[in-house]
């Protein structure tokens, strides 16, 4: 039998678990217990992220991101993370200004001048993918297998910045790119319900829920209400994480702000715009200071930096419905 | 005579959308091509199928557009199914969308496109931009690829400083040698002054259009590439009153997007 032929490299590191490790990890440390996973910001944080560690995260800052997990992260000072900036938008901006990455995978960087700059100084090391090869790498590493085939970055120099391979497919003798599978350490996500054993519900569309949870050795979910795990077997088809992916479940009201959660409320797009005109190191190191490090956790946050006024207004802005419930 | 007032974006988004075909699918990238598609919806192809990266797949269009709000409720709203990502992309590998659509910092002769970064050091670039997001994908896996950028000089090079995503011919190489999917490509490049198409043959970026009231000369002094120009060039129409008053009143009200580019007034 002819070896597979490769063709072309992308030159990339890439953070890379054989499906074995993986699963003997799922095996020995995923808990199948219904086990009552309840906690706080701080304290999954603290228990499941490391320095160092690969983290991948679900949607945008703009809609159901998990912010307040993401502020819990920098308030700890996390360091040498590696994130997958898939479908990205201002969480590597912040995470990069307090410091806490060293390389980006990026499908989509994140918006404007402060992430651009730290890629041009140096500051943090970007390996260019797109958002569709760094999502076929999730769903390699949710199926177990060691690369998903696709025909994405082919010939271009994306390819060459990313850790594909190109190899001559034995089926139909033409080049394709060989994804490696991605198993983040840690993956943060928010929902709209969860119950305490973290079985997961996602109303809207999905960016790679499942597959990032399923592909991570370990999961926080957030979620915007708790609900009873009877919600879950009354409708079986709307369960969009099983409990076993689950790690932690923290109940997080507004946990996407300034961001939106639909059905919930709608992001706070005054909010934003302080975040996207963030130019320099030292407004960077103010914004950090009066919204994250000046509180103890996502309830300061939310009492003291944002308000119930401002929430109840956002609150009536998410009139859209349909769909969410 | 009359005169009629617009940008060069209105121009743009008017001539992209006249472009579109009814009962086809079509991935929207973020920004302007949102903006066409939701036009086009509106006065030409009322059953045209935006699918969105995300995983929105045929939202009703909702006005007055907002910019930013890509995911949320009001530009997925009534979709016919919403899924991830990674089965919106799997819907264009596998042939279901006939268009798409995006935005490029850098495009070159052979229609490959660059939304990465500019100057020569990958390691130390002098501008960095977001990336491919789902660009590559877009440009790698539906049927027709129409870019809509504006049109300045240094836009237009021999290579891209970086190729994100892919055209006719990559370092000498065609789509079908490097093994993207068959038959795909860049169609159309729409800017603020002109369209292009690629020749048939030598798959070269072709001038086919020019906006009514500039010369063909005044548009490719507008390049640091020399394109073949098509044997007849076309007079592009200028936004039309109905255009312009769907765009301003009902899509985007705000001028997040429209309002931005040059002021051209002409007489018609």
């Amino acid at each position: 039998m002819a070896n597979i032929e490769i063709l072309d490299m992308g030159e990339a590191d890439i953070h890379f678990i054989p499906p074995d490790e993986f699963r003997k990890f799922v095996r020995d440390k995923k808990n199948r217990a219904f086990e009552d996973k309840l906690m706080d910001e701080k304290e999954a944080v603290k228990k499941f992220v490391k320095d160092g560690d690969y983290l991948a995260y679900d949607f945008s800052s703009l809609t159901r991101g998990p912010q307040s997990l993401i502020r819990e992260i920098i308030r700890q000072r996390k360091k040498n993370l590696w994130i997958l900036a898939k479908f990205t938008l201002l969480e590597s901006v912040l995470l990069a200004g307090a410091g806490c990455v060293d390389k980006i995978d990026v499908g989509f960087l994140g918006f404007g001048p402060y992430i651009a700059k730290k890629v041009q100084e140096g500051a943090v090391k970007v390996y260019d993918w797109s958002n569709g090869s760094v999502t076929y790498r999730l769903v390699a590493g949710a199926m177990g297998i060691p690369f998903i085939p696709a025909r994405d970055l082919l010939g271009t120099d994306t390819l060459k910045h990313s850790g594909a391979i190109v190899v001559k497919d034995p089926f139909s003798g033409k080049p394709v790119a060989l994804m490696p599978a991605l198993n983040p350490d840690v993956s943060v996500i928010h929902v709209q319900e969860a119950d305490v054993y973290g079985n997961a519900r996602v109303y809207g569309p999905t960016v790679a829920t499942l597959e990032t949870a399923m592909a991570s050795k370990r999961v926080i979910i957030s979620a915007e209400r708790i609900v009873e795990t009877i919600e879950f077997r009354e409708h079986p088809n709307w369960t969009t994480i099983p409990y076993y992916c689950v790690d932690a479940v923290v109940h997080a009201p507004f946990g996407a702000y300034p961001g939106g959660t639909q059905g919930y409320y709608e992001m706070d797009s005054e909010h934003y715009l302080k975040l996207t005109s963030i130019r320099t190191d030292e407004e960077m190191q103010k914004y950090l200071e009066e919204y994250i490090y000046s509180v103890e956790s996502h309830d300061e946050f939310l009492e003291k930096k944002v308000g119930v006024k401002r929430l109840r207004e956002l609150i009536q802005k998410s009139q859209i419905l349909e769909g969410y419930r | 005579m009359a005169e009629i007032e617009f940008t060069d974006t209105e121009f743009m988004i008017c001539n992209a959308a006249r472009l579109l075909e009814d009962n086809k699918t079509i991935f929207v990238g973020w920004g302007i091509p949102q903006v066409v598609a939701i036009l086009a919806e509106k006065l030409y192809t009322p059953n045209i199928v935006q699918v969105f990266e995300f995983g929105a797949i045929g939202p009703l269009s909702r006005t007055p557009f907002l910019r930013g709000t890509m995911g949320g409720p009001s530009n997925t709203y009534r979709s016919l199914q919403w899924c991830s990502m990674n089965l919106a992309f799997s819907y264009a590998q596998a042939g279901y969308i006939d268009y798409g659509m995006l935005g490029a910092a850098q495009i070159d002769r052979y229609g490959n496109i660059n939304s990465t970064m500019i100057g020569d050091d990958y390691e130390k670039p002098k501008v960095r931009f977001p990336g491919s997001g789902g660009g590559n994908e877009v440009a790698s896996y539906c049927w027709k690829t129409i870019i809509v950028m504006a049109h300045e000089k240094r836009r237009f090079v021999e290579r891209c400083d970086f190729i994100t995503s892919p055209g006719y011919m990559i370092d000498g190489k065609s789509r079908d040698e490097v093994g993207l999917p068959a038959e795909t490509g860049p169609y159309r490049v729409i800017t603020s002054m002109g369209m292009f198409g690629f020749d048939e043959k030598t798959k070269e970026l072709k001038l086919i259009g020019v906006m009514k009231g500039l010369t063909v000369d005044e548009v490719l002094d507008e390049m640091n590439i020399e394109p073949l120009v098509a044997e007849k060039v076309v007079e592009l129409e200028p936004p039309t009153e109905l255009e312009l008053k769907t765009l301003r009143e009902d899509i985007d009200p705000y001028g997040l997007i429209i309002s931005k580019g040059r002021k051209i007034k002409l007489d018609i």
